[in-house]
């Protein structure tokens, strides 16, 4: 029994506290792997989500292509609502499976553990975005595959490369904004929940969901300067239906990539200044283990 | 008259009970009943309403409804451009009755959820007296509630601000009352469904309920007429009692306005041989359809909770 | 670096903790100025009643919650601002946790624990399966979290304090709500790590007075924020109780207690008819207070010299509620009877009379240790 109470021994608590930079990262890295690991562990093991994340949400994306089709809308603008419907998932998964999931570790019991843990706890939230990228990838697949092919949407696009690239960069952004939300959470408690409600269609009509966003003018450019969603999602339209008449008033898809590319430093940095800041005040305030706050 | 010969009180407050009194397990029937569903309602709104203050709780409320309403309206003014106002009226008349089902269909299920994950209250909330269904519709009416609110500032938004035609003296308020209380019924119903299977599934079941409204809006003709989609969706469209709902309501507000269910070329016209139902036509089809989902519902519910009891679900946490 | 020396700092090295919640309708104090030192290798109790503070000074020095007055260490590094080396070399179990993911097995649940705390993968699958072993979960490793009882669950959580093998283990109420088979267990589990790892430090916080006393070196009785009594649980017990209490059952006395009372060391002595209902006859049973223990030889010979055989001999010890009960006037599950909230005992700093002789049959008065 005893050599399986002894791990790794050191001479001195001191020795044991000092841990090397490559120890820090790989803990972080590993943390990663670890958080991700019940999320995706869950979706082979309760498998209801398949009908209610991707059959359902396809179904509500063909609503509004069949709104389109009332009105006899072009058919780039059937391919502008299947993307869109794509991209929800990402969003949804930022906002109910990151931006609150502190204030449901706290309910669980779980986010003393972590915060008494040594690893970042950024690395946690990054896990947990790994962990349901995999849930919201198989949605969006879904939805994107299956719609384009049931409603006859042809994308034409010339730049592969850069199409990746911004989708890659949304999803960073998207998950930067899902850590600095995580924070702010962390300390609001129940009006968590309520604001993660207020901030689903709301976000998706400044975000131009279902319409080209330079429509709503001066709404949209400053949704493109603060919503990865919004930017991104134009960007994608552009680079995807290449050959659409698409409105004009929005940047081309090379300057939408790098204000995501901005977005994503600026949400990173901000989510690493506000966990700190924030779990500070958690601190002093006890909210780290009162439960119905 | 005092000692031995004293008349025997009832209950506990009697100086010779001594024990086990049998009228307490009894009940009072309906009695029980109305109270455990006010009280319940009254603790649903209170965990509802009181989490923030007053204008910000407004905010929320009418936020969600609203910018639904609005992601339509630009959609149909990117291509009509606004030459078309009865597709106006008729997307914000169904969004804004849509806030009403998403209301009342995630309310019951997240109480569940709530109750089972967040307060750990579910299995005591269970083992009491009151009849488990019974609380969660009082603690599921606090969310229609919030819906109603939402989905009447939408209206009086789309009527003030969106160029939606209404005029009151042409209401009809029979229809509307009738069509309202079997409508109800019916959303809380579908409600009750989505809570049966939240009791079944894990953390992630937040999102259910919200996904299957999502699902119904296609087939609902509450944002496009049913005679957009092909037959056999059209069909089961008309099988859905929200369908009727929603077409009641706009022929009781907004007489006159663009049938969801008729039309010329849909399966409804194809059936009945006229473009769009009669008030008859309509109450028949909303009741039958409410009843049949309302007795699924319930039968489905009373599975779910067997199934509960059988697998000790009813005191699990999930959370992933 | 705070400490005994530059090289051994204190595990623990509380000064004048305090910690307010600011709660409606008056803020709660649940800290009032606390002071303990606890060495390296100690297993320190904290036991008081449910509200004492003991889980408010826990969290502070396992870097949950900041004080609002006041400074700790552990092993040197600032609560405050070196939380991460803290969390390095620390680790906690509380009774009651709930946490877990229901979805994942035992082996999972804990494998992902051990990511956390910095293991590499397949050392962590290893160290699970040692431990799972170790602390009696073989059977259920493969089972989903929320399928295990209340013991089960609490082996696993312990299972996942030692993962990373830590240097100061912070036990709050870890057997609260278990049953005495399962609480054993976690206390046997306890031991039979300090035993395997010396030098490690262990903070308990109870309100189980046998808990405290079967496994703590030293505890600090708390009540209200404040630190009344600290000492080994002897020290404790003689605060209430310094003579040695004994119950005797004899066969006979002859010339009654009058020879016991003559005896060197014998404080008093009473004895009062009995009856043995195994053997159906009288017995004596005496009542012995003796100056110690050591007084109880010459106590047996007097007895065999008057031809008294004993057939029963049993210890009356004070309990720690005793103590408790001395120094605060109620018990451990009793509110304050009246308004206030009766003061502790104030502070004194004379050196300890009990170690100097005293006259037999006087009580000491009794002082606060603080």
């Amino acid at each position: 029994m005893s050599s399986a109470f002894v791990y790794r021994p050191t001479a001195s608590p001191q020795e044991a506290a000092n841990w090397s930079r490559r120890q820090i990262i790989a803990t972080d890295l590993r943390t990663i792997v670890g958080r991700a690991y019940p999320r995706v562990t869950g979706l082979f093991r309760e498998k209801s989500w398949v009908f209610f994340e991707v059959l359902l949400p396809f179904l509500a994306t063909s609503a509004f292509v069949f709104v389109y089709r009332a009105v006899q809308a072009p058919p780039e603008y059937i391919g502008f609502v299947v993307l869109g419907g794509a991209m929800t998932a990402f969003w949804l998964n930022v906002i109910w499976m990151m931006a609150q999931q502190l204030w449901w570790e706290k309910s669980q019991g779980n986010l003393e553990l972590y915060f008494a843990a040594p690893m970042n706890i950024m690395s946690v939230l990054f896990g947990m975005a790994f962990g349901g990228f995999v849930m919201s990838s198989t949605r969006a697949v879904a939805v994107l595959v299956v719609a384009s092919a049931l409603y006859g949407v042809s994308f034409a696009v010339d730049q592969w490369f850069l199409l990746i690239g911004v989708f890659f960069l949304t999803l960073a952004a998207l998950y930067g904004l899902g850590m600095v939300l995580a924070s702010l959470f962390l300390m609001w408690g129940r009006e968590a929940w309520h604001l993660t409600q207020f901030l689903v269609e709301p976000v998706y009509f400044v975000s131009g969901l279902n319409f080209p966003i330079a429509r709503l003018g001066i709404l949209g450019s400053v949704a493109i300067a603060l919503l990865p969603l919004a930017v991104g999602l134009d960007a994608m339209r552009q680079l995807a239906f290449a050959d659409a008449a698409y409105p004009l008033g929005t940047p081309s898809p090379e300057i939408e990539a790098l204000i995501l590319v901005a977005m994503t430093v600026v949400f990173l940095l901000l989510a690493r200044w506000t966990l700190r800041v924030l779990e500070r005040l958690a601190r002093k305030e006890g909210r780290l283990s009162i439960r119905w706050q | 008259m005092s000692g031995i010969d004293a008349p025997i009180e009832p209950g506990l407050g009697s100086p010779t009970w001594g024990g086990f009194d049998h009228s307490r397990t009894r009940g009072r029937g309906a009695a029980d009943i109305r109270r455990s569903f006010a009280t319940a309602a009254r603790l649903g709104w209170l965990m509802e309403a009181n989490w923030t203050d007053p204008i910000l709780f407004f905010i929320y409320s009418v936020a969600k409804p609203l910018a639904s309403a609005l992601i339509l309206v630009v959609m149909l003014d990117v291509i009509s451009g606004g030459a078309k106002p009865e597709f106006r009226a008729f997307v914000v008349i169904g969004s804004a009755l849509w806030a009403f089902v998403m209301a009342g269909i995630a309310g019951l299920a997240w109480s569940v959820l709530e109750d089972r994950e967040r307060y750990r209250m579910l299995k005591y909330v269970y083992v009491s007296p009151s009849d488990f269904l019974v609380v969660l519709l009082g603690r599921g009416v606090a969310r229609v509630a919030v819906g109603a609110m939402g989905a009447l500032i939408t209206l009086a938004v789309g009527v003030v601000a969106l160029g939606v035609p209404f005029d009151p003296g042409t209401v009809n308020w029979p229809l509307l009352v009738v069509v309202m209380a079997i409508g109800l019924t019916s959303i809380v119903a579908v409600g009750v469904f989505m809570a049966a299977v939240c009791i079944q599934s894990r953390q992630e079941a937040w999102s259910y309920p919200e996904a299957a409204a999502g699902a119904l809006f296609l087939i609902s003709g509450a944002v496009f007429p049913l005679a957009v989609l092909p037959a056999p969706l059209q069909v089961i469209g008309l099988l859905t009692p929200f369908t009727w709902w929603i077409e009641g309501v706009r022929q009781a507000l907004f007489a006159g306005s663009l049938s969801s269910v008729g039309g010329d070329g849909s399966f409804f016209a194809l059936v009945a041989g006229h473009a769009t139902p009669t008030t008859l036509e309509l109450l028949a089809a909303l009741l039958a359809t409410g009843t049949v989902a309302t007795l699924a519902s319930i039968v489905a519910f009373r599975a779910s909770d067997r199934r509960a009891k059988d697998r000790g679900l009813l005191d699990q946490t999930t959370g992933s | 670096m705070s400490g005994t020396s530059e090289s051994q700092p204190l595990a623990i090295d509380v000064r004048g903790i305090r910690r307010v919640y600011n709660v409606k309708p008056t803020p709660v104090v649940a800290l009032q100025g606390v002071d303990l030192a606890v060495e390296p290798g100690e297993f320190f109790g904290l036991l008081g009643p449910n509200g004492a503070g003991k889980t408010t000074l826990i969290k502070i020095l396992t870097t949950l919650l900041l004080p609002s007055a006041g400074t700790a260490h552990i092993f040197g590094f600032d609560v405050e601002r070196q939380t991460k080396q803290i969390r390095r070399i620390m680790n906690m179990v509380a009774g009651g946790e709930q946490s877990g993911y229901g979805i994942l097995t035992v082996r999972e649940q804990l494998w992902m624990f051990s990511q956390f705390y910095g293991l590499p993968s397949k050392d962590g699958w290893r160290r699970v399966d040692e431990l799972v072993e170790a602390v009696g979960l073989g059977e259920q490793k493969e089972q989903r979290v929320s399928t295990l009882s209340t013991g089960q669950r609490q082996k696993m959580n312990f299972a996942r304090g030692l993962l990373n093998d830590p240097w100061i283990f912070f036990l709050d109420e870890p057997t609260l709500g278990l049953d005495v088979s399962a609480a054993r267990s976690v206390r046997e589990l306890v031991l039979a790590w300090k035993a395997a790892v010396p030098g490690r430090t262990v903070l308990l916080t109870t309100h189980y007075m046998a808990e405290a006393d079967e496994l703590c070196d030293r505890i600090a009785i708390v009540d209200h924020g404040r630190i009344l009594a600290l000492g080994t649980p002897d020290e404790l017990k003689k605060r209430v109780q310094r003579e040695s209490v004994f119950r005797l059952e004899l066969d006979r006395l002859e010339g009654g207690t009058a020879a016991l009372k003559r005896l060197p060391g014998v404080l008093s002595a009473v004895a009062a008819a009995a009856q043995d209902e195994s053997r159906d006859r009288q017995t004596v049973e005496v009542n012995l207070t003796l100056e110690d223990d050591a007084v109880l030889g010459t106590v047996v010979g007097a007895l065999a010299g008057i031809g008294s055989h004993i057939l029963a001999l049993r210890k009356s010890e004070p309990s720690l509620e005793d103590v408790f009960v001395e120094l605060v006037g109620r018990g451990f599950d009793e509110e304050p009877t009246d308004g206030d909230t009766p003061e502790p005992p104030a502070p004194d700093l004379t050196p300890d009379p009990r170690d100097t002789a005293h006259e037999p049959g006087e009580r000491e008065e009794e002082e606060a240790l603080i």
